[in-house]
């Protein structure tokens, strides 16, 4: 059994991060591991630009904004190991791992960072009636065939939600000269950030079905066609309206889901909302010497927070290990107030920290002129105007240390404001 | 026609008459009914066929009644020519006995037949074994509890059921034997009957009844009182009243089994080929000599039909269609592993009177521990229709929900459908050709045509002896065949002396189940090698958790095209046209890393 301090599990953008945070925070035996054969998760297939705004200031391409990380990480002394597989963590973070070259692994680690990110919904936790044949492929299966195998997945689409990825793939299948004959989403508003309805459905005249769903796939050895409908304000399709369209590829964009298998196994608690682990502002879980960033935690919208909530994370296990956090006499619980939907972190646990605890939120409904109060036992701590706050798009705010400090009791709440005018 | 019965024919004309269908033309051979004529919808068409099978003296029946409206589909698909380094081998010009259709029965024959010295070839139409109702099943070994009294299904059930612990032995197949709960519940008795009468029909009049139902057909079982059965499954109802415990009851995985039978059956020397289709049959002076396919022609003097649902259209190939197979269809919902442990025994609720579009059906468990619901049942005229609606996956996830109420539905990962292979008569149909001799049908194999192959197979080879084939033992016969490691379930040691055999069971590639290319490669260089997406699926899992290959496909396609020697755009999910990807200009990079 091997012993080490760090171990980090995932080398996708928020695994980099933290292993690279844990080891410069004075930390030096840090392992990272990773399932596929390189490090940078699903940076490397994303060769669209948009990274890293926030934490480079400029805009990058996925992979490019994988190679800084990567370049990072080769100048410190973490041990990455790739083609490595964990099939067990328990509550003693005890972990056991395989690869081809060392076989079976069994390490024993002083802290865990989980950093698994998350995974596609497929057509059958949507619900998605019809056949089963070949050609329905969730976006980022055929972002990997198109930008890393170099594989066409098909020529004539239909795309299902309109999440940032499947956007994007619009974009890309219809520039590696597939036609994508619509992009289908049940809300009635996009799913995924403005400027991609912008940039990659507009600008190539996609057209997007709002209110939309598909109904029937048919097809029995490959996909022939769908059947697709408008849907009613409670989302049920209206017979009336269904039409079929001829295709022989279905893309499906309809979310995320936090990948917490191994988080569970190891006890962690999980949040109804979010789907992965209630953490705090260390992004410790409820497991004390596990630590969590990244998707796995919620969903991000942007690869730069995941890439901050890893830098804490990595700070957080190096503080534990130097046993420098204070904690504070009671844990602040963080409450999600009007018109906000979820928080994370989710609890406050200790106290003189060294810089800002960024909060970060999702509204349940789209709002223009708003402020953002944070509060705690009815007296305002901090405020914030945003211009428009929707559901898809993340709110951040930063409270300093000495206003958590500041906080007596046990509750800090978020709320979401009308401003008057 | 010879109408020697037209007292038969009358009483049939007369009631369809009554029934409002008076120019159904109806006439007899021998003790088979066939009706020809239109009717407005396929419901009817099926209403017709069981009214005329109820008749006494009625064997079977041949409807050709069509529904308005209902046009046969014809298969798009296009038979492209794949070769692949090790797949397809040339077809003999001769054998002794072909087998037409590679399901668990034409499997369980040919391995049957595998023990003589004879040259048997078995033929499927699609790229693997078993692609038919034996990969769609509730995967239960039942013990012939749910049929009725004098019926060959029965018969063959209760004779087959204790035989499968040692099969699943020799062939190396997850088989789990967790007995199944019936439950009585306050819903027990719907309808008007007051609760109080209904509560205790439940309580004390059925589980006796229901006992000795299963004593007879040679199992144990034991009535289950209400704070037990919620000790037994915690999860359960809380309207739940008592149970009986069949300890009989288990869990084969029919997939795996089936691939099993035909790799054994090969190697004791029989030959299964896939992708070869049955176009006809070869019949002179009243004998078989032989079958055409779309590789060849073979010629044998005994032909077993186990073709599954479209038994009957082998049949009249042969001019031996004394049946015709009406598909109904079944859904399946399967659950995430996650809910693995909230039901641990096979559950089915007892409910009077018994709706005819609900029978069978449970709450039940994959050897793997998925849980799953179902199936349901539904007349449909396709034969490979098996798309499944919202409705259907509403209707099994409503029906199971009282069983278990508070399951989550968002823990679904998977439903599917498989079509049931009946005839009108509802009875396995496994007789000598009339008029044919040499040609066997056995057909009509539906629930619990899994459990009673091993015994469906020992009674054809009785029957072909009678018809004078000569079976001399072989000395050298090997039941036991050996499958491929299944990495995730090996100790700490076991896995490492496999990864030390061979490092490719050190990397994993299905992330869900834990699935390694060791056992993937091996998978595709079996006995009967996997050669589509699908085939290693059934083989490995890979590709059958939770993300639904989303992880694995990439992988396991690149592994499939390097193994097979063949593009990637060649790489089939489950056959012909079902090809993963389209030529194209994209560039190709990588390759290396699959």
């Amino acid at each position: 059994m091997h012993e080490v301090d760090v171990v980090v599990i995932g080398g996708g953008p928020a695994g980099m991060a933290a292993a690279i945070s844990a080891y410069e925070s004075g930390i030096e035996d840090v392992w990272l591991l990773e399932r596929d054969y390189w490090v940078g998760g699903i940076l490397p297939q994303c060769i669209h630009d948009g990274f890293g705004n926030f934490v480079f200031g400029e805009m990058l391409t996925g992979s490019e904004y994988a190679q800084r990380y990567i370049n990072k990480l080769r100048e410190t002394g973490v041990k990455v190991r790739p083609n490595t597989m964990v099939l067990k963590i328990d509550q003693n973070r005890e972990i056991t791992a395989v690869n081809p070259s060392d076989g079976l692994i069994e390490v024993k680690a002083k802290t865990i960072i989980l950093s698994m990110g998350c995974r596609e919904r497929t057509r059958y936790q949507v619900l998605i009636p019809g056949s089963r044949p070949a050609g329905i492929y969730t976006a980022g299966v055929i972002q990997r065939y198109i930008n890393i195998e170099g594989l066409m997945p098909g020529k004539k689409v239909v795309i299902l939600g309109s999440g940032d990825v499947g956007m994007i793939m619009a974009r890309r299948l219809t520039l590696e000269g597939a036609k994508v004959k619509g992009v289908y989403e049940i809300m009635k508003t996009p799913g995924g950030l403005t400027r991609n309805v912008v940039q990659c459905l507009e600008d190539y005249n996609i057209p997007l079905h709002l209110s939309h769903t598909i109904t029937n796939i048919t097809g029995r050895y490959r996909v022939e066609g769908v059947t697709v409908a408008e849907v009613d304000p409670e989302l049920r399709p209206i017979k009336e309206t269904e039409r079929y369209v001829p295709c022989d590829t279905v893309v499906l964009s309809v979310g995320l889901i936090p990948e917490n298998e191994l988080s569970k196994m190891a006890g962690v608690e999980i949040e109804e909302k979010t789907k992965g682990p209630a953490v705090d502002e260390q992004m410790q879980t409820s497991v004390p010497g596990i630590f969590a960033c990244g998707n796995v935690v919620n969903v991000y919208d942007l690869v730069d927070d995941v890439s901050e909530s890893a830098e804490r994370a990595g700070k957080g296990a190096a503080a534990s290990i130097g046993g420098k956090l204070e904690r504070r006499k009671t844990p602040i619980r963080v409450k999600t107030g009007r018109n906000v939907n979820y928080i994370v972190p989710q609890i406050i646990r200790n106290k003189n920290l060294n810089e800002s605890t960024r909060f970060y939120f999702r509204v349940k409904e789209t709002e223009k002129s708003v402020r953002v109060v944070v509060s705690a036992n009815g007296d305002k701590l901090l405020e914030k105007r945003e211009r428009i706050v929707r559901p898809p798009e993340m709110v951040r705010i930063n409270v300093p240390p000495d206003t958590l400090d500041k906080i007596k009791g046990d509750e800090l709440t978020i709320d979401v404001e009308e401003r008057k005018k | 026609m010879n109408d020697k019965n037209p007292r038969v024919i009358k009483k049939i004309q007369k009631t369809f008459a009554k029934m409002s269908f008076p120019n159904i033309e109806v006439s007899l051979e021998g003790d088979v009914v066939h009706l020809e004529g239109s009717v407005d919808s396929w419901d009817d068409v099926v209403r017709l066929g069981y009214q005329a099978g109820k008749f006494k003296g009625v064997g079977e029946v041949v409807n050709n009644v069509k529904a308005k409206g209902v046009v046969p589909k014809k298969e798009t698909r296009q038979k492209k020519k794949l070769t692949t380094k090790i797949y397809p081998p040339k077809l003999p010009k001769k054998a002794d006995v072909v087998v037409v259709g590679g399901g668990v029965v034409g499997c369980c024959i040919a391995r049957e037949l595998s023990r003589y010295n004879l040259e048997v070839v078995l033929l499927e139409k699609e790229w693997d074994v078993g692609m038919g109702a034996s990969k769609a099943n509730s995967a239960q070994v039942h013990t012939g509890i749910g049929e009725d009294s004098g019926t060959l299904k029965k018969e063959l059930c209760a004779k087959s059921w204790p035989m499968y612990e040692k099969l699943t032995e020799e062939l190396d197949v997850p088989y789990l034997r967790n007995g199944l709960l019936v439950v009585m519940t306050k819903d027990t008795f719907s309808g008007k009957m007051p609760s109080f009468v209904g509560n205790f029909l439940s309580k004390y009049l059925i589980p006796p009844f229901v006992v000795r139902k299963g004593k007879i057909v040679g199992d144990k079982p034991r009535v289950v009182k209400r704070k037990e059965l919620l000790e037994m499954e915690p999860n359960l109802t809380p309207r739940a009243l008592v149970g009986v415990f069949h300890p009989g009851y288990a869990l084969v995985c029919p997939f795996r089994l089936t691939i099993a039978l035909a790799e054994n059956a090969i190697q004791n020397g029989a030959k299964v080929f896939l992708d070869t289709e049955v176009t006809g049959v070869l019949v002179e002076d009243k004998k078989v000599e032989g079958v055409v396919t779309n590789r060849g022609m073979i010629e044998a003097s005994f032909v077993i039909n186990a073709a599954g649902v479209f038994s009957d259209d082998v049949a009249a190939m042969a001019g031996a269609k004394e049946f015709t197979i009406h598909p109904r269809k079944g859904v399946i919902l399967l659950f995430d592993k996650e809910m693995e442990s909230y039901i641990t025994h096979q559950v089915s609720l007892l409910k009077f009177p018994r709706d005819p579009h609900t029978k069978g059906g449970a709450v039940l468990m994959t050897v793997d521990g998925n849980i799953n619901w179902g199936p349901s049942a539904v007349e449909i005229p396709d034969k490979n229709g098996r798309e499944v609606s919202k409705e259907e996956i509403d209707w099994v996830f409503e029906k199971y929900s009282s069983a278990l109420p508070n399951f989550p539905k968002s823990s679904i990962i998977k439903f599917f459908s498989g079509i049931r292979a009946p005839t009108y008569k509802e009875d396995f149909y496994i007789k000598p050709a009339k008029n044919v001799r040499g040609f066997v049908n056995v057909a009509g194999i539906q629930s619990p045509g899994l459990t009673a192959a091993p015994a469906i197979a020992e009674l054809a080879l009785d029957i072909l002896r009678e018809q004078g084939l000569e079976m001399e033992e072989k000395e050298d016969f090997n039941p036991v065949r050996e499958g491929i490691p299944i990495f995730e379930k090996l100790s700490s040691e076991k896995k490492r002396e496999q990864i030390e055999q061979n490092p490719l069971y050190g990397k994993i590639v299905c992330r869900c189940e834990h699935v390694t290319e060791g056992e993937i490669v091996d998978a595709i260089h079996s006995p009967l090698p996997a050669v589509t997406v699908d085939a290693v699926k059934y083989r490995t899992r890979a590709g059958s958790g939770r993300c639904q290959a989303g992880f694995c496909g990439p992988r396991v396609a690149r592994i499939l095209a390097r193994e097979l020697g063949i593009s990637e755009e060649e790489v089939m999910q489950k056959g012909d046209g079902s090809n993963l990807f389209m030529k194209s200009k994209v560039r190709k990079r990588g390759g290396k890393h699959a």
